[in-house]
């Protein structure tokens, strides 16, 4: 990473914690410059409250002067402790501030079924978390179940306006097809917050074989070679199982990049590909038939599909890479390993570079994420609901989602939020994550902006001093990743049945192929046979939306 | 009295079938069942026109007809030869043990299996022992061996308790005629196949017909479970196709338009088996 970024990376919670500031001081006078006409008129146009006001970022506040009532419905998931939300500090204050008491509905099964189920039986809440607004609002927004929020925002909600201005290509990435936007997402705004999982390997491994850590496919192939002949973990077996995974999808995220493909869609110089219908591909396919045959690649990939398999090979010291996350991954392994093994060590590598010199990381999301919160199309209060979820935008919400209540789970130190001893070592069984959710729900995981200092405080808690996500940045290719495109009912209705049988026969040839039950040599079979099943066609209508995409 | 049983009926069974017409319509829970607008066959023909169709059809009738040519024998044969073990202890053990398999969650059934088939497991230990193979065998990635896995599992699930119906049908046959059968001279095999066998014909007749209406409802949870990539060839069926299809992407119409398909073949199956069965013998559902 370059000096200039790393200068711009610590500058930007300075001059976040400055906003801060001067919003949480300003009492009516809060008209930083950014939001000038728009908030004045709603100034204007919202009735003075009763309560002592005041405006964060444009939204006067409390946002009614009777206390109102809106429901949310929600799964309850990792985030949930206690037996409502209105139990974490954060929402409590939430209701303090805004007056608004959100009734909060959770389902205890699982959350794509229950979500299906109530979306099918049209009693809907006033907003609705979910997961996959990403692709799912186009299509329950078209059948008139979400409020389109176009101008509900531009007229009641001037934090989240703001950001849409200052960061033009969100509005593209929640905008639906038909041009209207059916949910509002979680935010990440710093680019090294974007990577996702990314290559881990088995550094003291490395180290006690002599080897360096791989930069090359054929690096890589060399070094897990070498971690399955040399005996690796030195108990005298050759039990290593040098690349494990839970499934296929993983394994091609590492891989497939460094062959100049990706192995779904993705972009070369603005035109949609599909990776196992492009002639690279085959390569891809050499290479990890190649893994297969030498048992360099779990031969129970297929069937070891939990994370719990995956962590029992890596805690019983017989995996030597995989490809995951920083926290649930090489967080967890270190913490559990911690003790029980005298040099157990993990650290990221970059993303191989193939034979042709292609190299890219692909594991990234967009700044705009796929979940968030919507607006159903029943509510009697859409104005007072939309004030709501700006405030989850403004500095004031941003702060209580990331950090909880102040003085009670951080403290403000020369302007910047400090987590209290408390909460990054918990002495009450927890870990600090789930210490964390008893104040808050936790920034990444709601219709919010994810504040980068609390996964780095949370990162220094853990004994990790180093962002392993920085590592990445710039390996990210922001034009050759495909989008969160968006499909009208037309052309979904020829995408999704000829992709389900494509996928079904992709799926079962790449594997097939792997593991050597079918001839690679044939790979002009595959993409003969992708093109009988209407790839083309396929591509065709990404290509549309993609363009359709880009020109927003 | 037949009042709860008709207005039961009604309420719960007959009435939820007027949601079935949602598979001739593009459905939309916000304008409700009559109100979502009439495509008529187009999701029929979205199934048919498939590129998996005939293997989907495939598999579902080999795992179903599989199951059905395998266990059911087998349900009867344990309790006949049940029947005639004179131990009335190892009998009541061997019944509890033969049962115990129908009461444990499928889930942890398919966590057994897994772990059974591993190429540590028991099976490849067993087959490795007794010199059949001379490397383990990846059960669960090689898609020949996933039928097998199946019926053979669903035997070990379902053996015994399939077994109780038939021996409540022997100890209903009348006890004096093996008496006169003894006195006649008639061996264990012979009051096997004169009396036993005729005294619960009707029954077994009775179940394989039923049997044979369901023909088609594969448990497709249990596949789910159970398949992979590697095994889709063979373990791919209507029902994982339907849940992929239909449930995944909440796509309620074409669902149902797969669900009745397989409940007009199921229908017909049925009148087929139990047609057969009053020409060919005298007990008939109908």
């Amino acid at each position: 990473m370059n000096v200039a970024k790393r200068k711009l990376v610590l500058l930007l919670p300075i001059l976040l914690s400055l906003v801060t500031l001067v919003s949480a001081c300003g009492s009516s006078n809060t008209n930083t410059g950014n939001t000038a006409d728009p908030t004045a008129e709603v100034q204007k146009a919202t009735q003075a409250p009763t309560k002592e006001g005041k405006t964060i970022g444009g939204l006067q506040l409390p946002i009614v002067s009777d206390k109102l009532e809106l429901s949310l419905w929600s799964p309850s998931g990792g985030n949930f402790r206690g037996t409502n939300f209105n139990e974490k500090l954060s929402f409590k204050q939430m209701e303090e501030n805004t007056n608004i008491h959100i009734d909060f509905q959770h389902s205890t099964e699982a959350s794509a079924e229950a979500f299906s189920l109530l979306m099918s039986s049209g009693k809907l809440p006033d907003i609705i978390y979910n997961d996959l607004w990403g692709t799912d609002s186009g299509k329950y927004g078209t059948q008139g179940a979400l409020l389109p929020l176009e101008d509900l925002i531009e007229k009641n909600a001037p934090n989240f306006k703001k950001i849409l201005v200052d960061n033009p290509d969100i509005r593209g990435q929640i905008t639906s097809p038909e041009g209207h936007i059916f949910y509002l997402p979680n935010l990440v705004l710093d680019s090294q917050d974007l990577t996702q999982m990314f290559p881990q390997v088995r550094k003291d491994w490395i180290d006690k074989l002599g080897l360096n850590m791989p930069e090359t496919t054929e690096d890589w192939y060399n070094m897990l070679k070498a971690f399955r002949e040399q005996d690796a973990n030195g108990n005298g077996k050759k039990d290593e199982i040098p690349l494990v995974t839970v499934n296929l999808e993983n394994i091609m995220m590492l891989f497939a990049p460094a062959f100049g493909v990706d192995y779904g869609f993705f972009v070369d110089n603005g035109q949609v590909k599909y990776g196992p219908n492009d002639p690279k591909f085959k390569d891809v396919v050499t290479y990890l038939h190649r893994l297969y045959d030498e048992q360099l690649l779990d031969p129970n990939y297929l069937v070891d599909t939990t994370f719990q398999t995956l962590t029992e090979k890596v805690t019983t010291d017989v995996a030597g890479a995989w490809f995951g996350w920083s926290g649930s991954y090489m967080g967890n392994f270190t913490t559990l390993m911690e003790g029980k093994h005298p040099t157990f060590k993990i650290a990221p590598a970059i993303p191989p570079k193939g034979p042709n010199g292609d190299q890219r990381h692909v594991s990234f999301r967009w700044q705009a994420a796929a979940h968030g919160l919507a607006v159903s199309s029943r509510t009697e209060h859409p104005e007072e609901v939309m004030k709501w979820l700006d405030y989850q935008y403004s500095e004031e919400g941003i702060l209580l989602n990331n950090f909880g209540v102040e003085g009670k789970s951080y403290d403000l130190v020369n302007g910047e939020p400090i987590y209290k001893k408390e909460v990054t070592h918990p002495t009450n069984g927890l870990t600090n994550t789930q210490e964390l959710l008893n104040h808050t729900i936790g920034g990444g995981s709601w219709a919010t902006v994810a504040d980068t200092r609390y996964a780095e405080q949370i990162r220094e808690a853990n004994g990790q001093t180093e962002n392993p996500l920085e590592l990445y940045s710039d390996y990210i290719d922001f034009d050759s990743k495909l989008p969160p495109v968006q499909f009208t009912t037309e052309e979904n209705d020829v995408v999704v049945p000829l992709m389900a049988d494509i996928q079904t026969y992709v799926a079962e040839t790449i594997n097939a192929m792997i593991m050597g039950r079918q001839k690679i040599e044939d790979y002009d079979k595959v993409m003969k046979q992708l093109e009988k099943m209407g790839i083309n066609d396929v591509l065709k209508e990404y290509q549309v939306a993609h363009e359709r995409f880009k020109g927003k | 009295m037949l009042l709860p049983t008709v207005l039961y009926f009604l309420i719960f069974e007959y009435k939820p079938m007027y949601g079935a017409i949602i598979a001739f319509k593009n459905f939309n829970p916000y304008l409700g069942i009559t109100d979502s607008p009439w495509v008529g066959f187009k999701n029929f023909e979205k199934f048919f026109e498939s590129y998996y169709f005939l293997r989907l059809l495939k598999n579902t009738f080999l795992m179903s007809f599989y199951s059905l040519i395998f266990i059911f024998p087998a349900s009867l044969a344990f309790a006949l030869l049940l029947n005639e073990l004179r131990l009335k202890k190892l009998k009541s053990f061997l019944q509890t043990v033969s049962y115990l398999p129908h009461f444990i969650s499928l889930i942890v059934i398919c966590g057994m299996i897994i772990d059974f088939t591993k190429p540590g497991g028991i099976i490849n230990s067993l087959l490795l022992g007794i010199g059949l193979i001379s490397e383990p065998i990846q059960f669960l990635i090689l898609p020949e061996w996933f039928r097998t896995i199946y019926v053979g599992s669903g035997m070990w699930q379902s053996l015994g308790w399939n077994s109780i119906i038939y021996l409540a049908a022997l100890s209903g046959i009348n006890p004096s005629l093996y008496e006169a059968a003894v006195v006649d001279g008639a061996g264990r095999w012979k009051q096997l196949t004169n009396i036993t066998l005729p005294g619960i014909l009707p029954t077994v007749l009775i179940l394989l017909i039923l049997n044979v209406g369901t023909l088609l409802n594969v448990g497709w949870d249990k596949i789910i479970l159970l398949y992979n990539p590697g095994t889709y060839v063979t373990a791919d069926v209507i029902s994982t196709f339907v849940y992929r299809r239909g449930v995944m992407e909440a796509n309620y119409s074409f669902s149902a338009a797969v669900g009745l398909f397989n409940s007009v073949i199921n229908f017909t199956l049925l009148v087929l088996a139990n047609r057969i069965s009053r020409k060919t013998t005298e007990s008939s559902l109908w």
